[in-house]
């Protein structure tokens, strides 16, 4: 077991082109399951496979432990990786699949016998021992990967999207048992995902990416509550944060957010999260509203001037909650020049925003309706339109 | 397997195709069920008319065995038995070379009776045909006696019935039906291996060829999985100039291959048949593109068990190449076992031990070439090798097990 870290690593493939990975400063702690997330080509891959040594560190210093490993081939580095793709030997039985790095390392038999079992045992791969991979289900297939790391009691595992192949309820049941045997072996775990819901659920710490340059580094309630950025903001979550540009009135003391019409009175606790709201009344900025800021008028207890009727788009009824969705006449918020990324795509026009509340789900709410939402300004985040940081 | 179609319309299209299918199959094997028949004709079946698919060979009968009229004296064992025409009564030949007379009885001069030379007696009378004159004499056929003068005398041999000893019959041999059966000769394979000398050449041929494919198989492996794995400086120019050779014909290279091999004095050599075709600029190429095919995350999941390159190349990406492997050496085996114009130009003192399979064969067919059955018989020889190998190989050309392995 070891921490593994990244001091200023950049890697950059072709000589002067962009650095697929920028400058990475990164701690990660003996033990902690740190997750890597970010859309895709934003360089987790490859800070993952430089742990691996599949990549070459083009500067910087890259320590696993107390040991600088720029050098040191894969196969010394003491890691185990689980591609997404599994990478199963299609010609070896399982067992020979998990037993193939101890038969490299030159272990006796019966050991590799014993050791191998042990890791199908805690992976449920008795049974299958002597089948060829084609004979296995996506997600037996995964957990032979899994077993192909276990087994060697690595330093690191490190793990590149291992659960995108596999179907959602699999999925949902292969996290937690990644989790379980993380906790159970106790070993650094690096994990690459796109998906920010497993970043979320199975990380202790979440090192969001964007562009080869790493966003924040926070466990996910921080990352959470308090995005670094507008990056982060939009990225963590679903349904996605709702980013509108609005326009600051009002006084010092109780300032209030104007956009498309709407006029809305923020609260004095977001003020003081967000001191800077206060020099910057008469200018735009972006107000950050997760789903869940909003409400039915009348099921909180919202003062008046923090309601505002919309008219409803789309309402979509889950059970327990409904997703609204709202368009506002407002131009999309930008980051670097482009719509900053939703996480359904980016089909939407740059003119409008849109918008979604979730409300419980016992109002009966159809598309078309006009209704009054309470919104929780006390929660809501505010960003400099211009720099993406946030207003503190 | 596909969903079958239903329905008279589908059922037509599918008679169709399968009798057109069959008729082209007729047609391609035909040649072959000749040749294979000819190889195990013995060599007067081989002219035979008309001729026959199935060998045969004369029916005989044991001489000991056979009821003899008293005065009939046997000198041969077996012996050959005929039909005459209009009966199936089958006869042996116990003497085949007994002097014949030829009578025809004065009152028909148009029928012909063949009689042992020592029958007939003379009448004394004289009569006389187309302006000769010819004695007369009585002969007794099927107990009636017949005046007929003797038309000519001739050899010719004596028949006796199987069913009845008695009924014996003098007649021309060629003017009888042999009776055959079916009589393979299998020796025609052990006399052109041994006494034609072609199981030597079978032995230079096979050693020159199993040297050749894996030669060929190790080179391509290692130059393939260099240019599909291992950066090097040059790997993209190098591997054009590969690819441009393979398209530069054999003709063209004879002679400077001829002179080359004269220096390094392997004419009449099997050296010269070996050592130029151990490399495969195809054999190379077609491994690289199914290298380049295998993911290269099984590659780096083994560089991560800290696998080796040798050891990832032979435990990992070779026995997973086997469908490509397989086709190289089919390949590589046809192209060696049946090299011929190479051979002819390299062995060529006339040095009969230094011959492989193909050139032998030519000689075989040009020397002795009335021995039709024994050419067949070297040419079937020749033939079984490359059959059986594509037969074992060709499931390897569907199979490609290399993705399985992923999701």
């Amino acid at each position: 077991m070891a921490e593994v870290t990244f001091r200023s690593v950049s890697k950059q493939y072709d000589g002067d082109g962009p650095k697929a990975v920028d400058s990475l400063d990164l701690d990660i702690k003996d033990g902690e399951f740190m997750v890597l997330v970010g859309p895709s080509g934003c360089g987790k891959s490859t800070a993952l496979r430089m742990i691996a040594g599949l990549e070459e560190v083009t500067d910087g210093e890259l320590l696993i432990g107390d040991r600088l490993v720029n050098n040191v081939p894969p196969g010394d580095r003491d890691i185990a990786m689980v591609f997404q793709n599994y990478a199963l030997y299609p010609h070896m039985t399982v067992r020979e699949n998990i037993g193939f790095a101890l038969e490299v390392a030159k272990v006796k038999k019966p050991e590799i016998k014993a050791r191998t079992e042990e890791a199908a045992e805690m992976l449920g791969l008795m049974d299958y021992l002597d089948r060829l991979p084609k004979a296995l289900s996506g997600g037996q297939r995964q957990r032979v990967a899994m077993g192909r790391a276990i087994v060697r009691s690595p330093q690191v595992f490190l793990m590149d999207e291992p659960l995108s192949n596999l179907d959602a309820k699999l999925r949902v049941q292969m996290r937690s048992e990644i989790i379980q045997i993380q906790k159970r072996l106790d070993t650094t775990m690096v994990y690459v995902t796109h998906d920010q819901i497993e970043a979320m659920t199975m990380g202790h710490r979440v090192a969001v990416m964007r562009l080869g340059v790493l966003q924040q580094v926070a466990d996910p309630q921080e990352l959470y509550q308090r995005p670094a950025n507008l990056f982060v903001a939009a990225f963590i979550g679903s349904p996605a944060m709702n980013l509108i540009n609005v326009m600051l009135g009002g006084t010092a003391e109780r300032p209030t957010a104007s956009f498309a019409g709407h006029t809305l009175a923020i609260d004095p606790q977001a003020v003081e999260r967000y001191p800077q709201i206060a020099g910057r009344i008469g200018s735009s900025v972006i107000l950050g509203l997760r789903p869940e800021h909003f409400s039915m008028d009348g099921d909180f207890d919202l003062p008046a001037d923090q309601t505002v009727e919309f008219e409803i788009d789309l309402a979509e009824a889950m059970g327990a909650e409904a997703h609204l969705h709202i368009t506002l006449d407002v131009p999309v918020v930008e980051l670097d020049g482009a719509p900053v990324i939703a996480e359904d795509g980016g089909d939407v026009s740059t003119s409008t925003t849109s918008v979604i509340a979730r409300i419980d789900g016992i109002h009966f709410v159809r598309s078309g309706d006009v209704v009054k939402l309470g919104v929780k300004t006390h929660l809501a985040h505010f960003f400099d339109p211009d720099t993406g940081l946030p207003l503190s | 397997m596909s969903v079958r179609r239903k329905g008279p319309r589908a059922t037509i299209v599918r008679v169709f195709t399968y009798l057109s299918l069959v008729s082209v199959a007729v047609v391609v094997i035909f040649p072959f069920v000749v040749a294979f028949a000819t190889s195990t004709k013995n060599n007067q079946d081989i002219f035979n008319y008309p001729p026959t698919l199935i060998p045969q060979e004369p029916q005989t009968v044991d001489a000991t065995e056979l009821l003899l009229p008293d005065g009939v004296d046997v000198s041969d064992e077996s012996l050959p038995l005929f039909t005459f025409p209009g009966s199936s009564t089958r006869f042996a030949l116990v003497d085949n070379d007994i002097s014949v007379a030829e009578f025809r009885p004065l009152d028909d001069l148009d029928r012909v009776i063949r009689l042992d030379v020592s029958s007939g007696d003379k009448t004394g009378d004289v009569v006389t045909i187309d302006g000769d004159e010819e004695d007369v004499f009585v002969i007794e056929v099927d107990g009636t006696t017949i005046e007929a003068y003797r038309s000519r005398l001739t050899s010719g041999g004596r028949f006796v019935s199987l069913d009845d000893p008695a009924d014996e019959r003098v007649e021309l041999v060629n003017l009888v039906e042999p009776v055959q059966q079916f009589g393979p000769r299998l020796e025609n394979f052990e006399e052109v291996l041994i006494d034609k000398n072609l199981g030597r050449s079978l032995t230079n041929t096979v050693l020159v060829t199993i040297v050749v494919v894996s030669g060929q198989i190790v080179t391509s492996i290692l130059g393939g999985y260099a240019f599909a794995r291992i950066k090097f400086k040059g790997r993209g120019p190098l591997f054009l100039l590969y690819l441009g050779s393979v398209m530069v014909p054999f003709v063209v290279l004879i002679i400077p291959l001829f002179q080359l091999m004269l220096q390094v004095g392997w004419l009449d050599n099997l050296s010269a048949l070996i050592i130029p075709f151990m490399f495969s600029a195809y054999g190379t190429f077609l491994m690289r593109q199914f290298f380049i095919s295998i993911p290269v995350e099984i590659e780096e999941a083994a560089l991560l068990d800290n696998a080796s390159r040798w050891k990832i190349l032979w435990r990992i990406m070779v026995p997973l190449a086997r469908p490509a492997i397989a086709t190289l050496a089919t390949f590589g085996f046809l192209y060696a076992w049946n090299s011929f114009f190479w051979p002819l130009v390299i062995i060529n003192s006339g040095n009969p031990d230094g011959r492989v399979l193909s050139l032998a064969l030519s000689t075989l067919g040009g020397r002795s070439s009335t021995d039709l059955n024994l050419v067949f018989a070297g040419a079937m020889i020749a033939m079984t090798p490359p059959i059986l190998v594509f037969l074992f190989a060709q499931r390897y050309f569907v199979e490609n097990s290399a993705s399985s392995g992923l999701k």
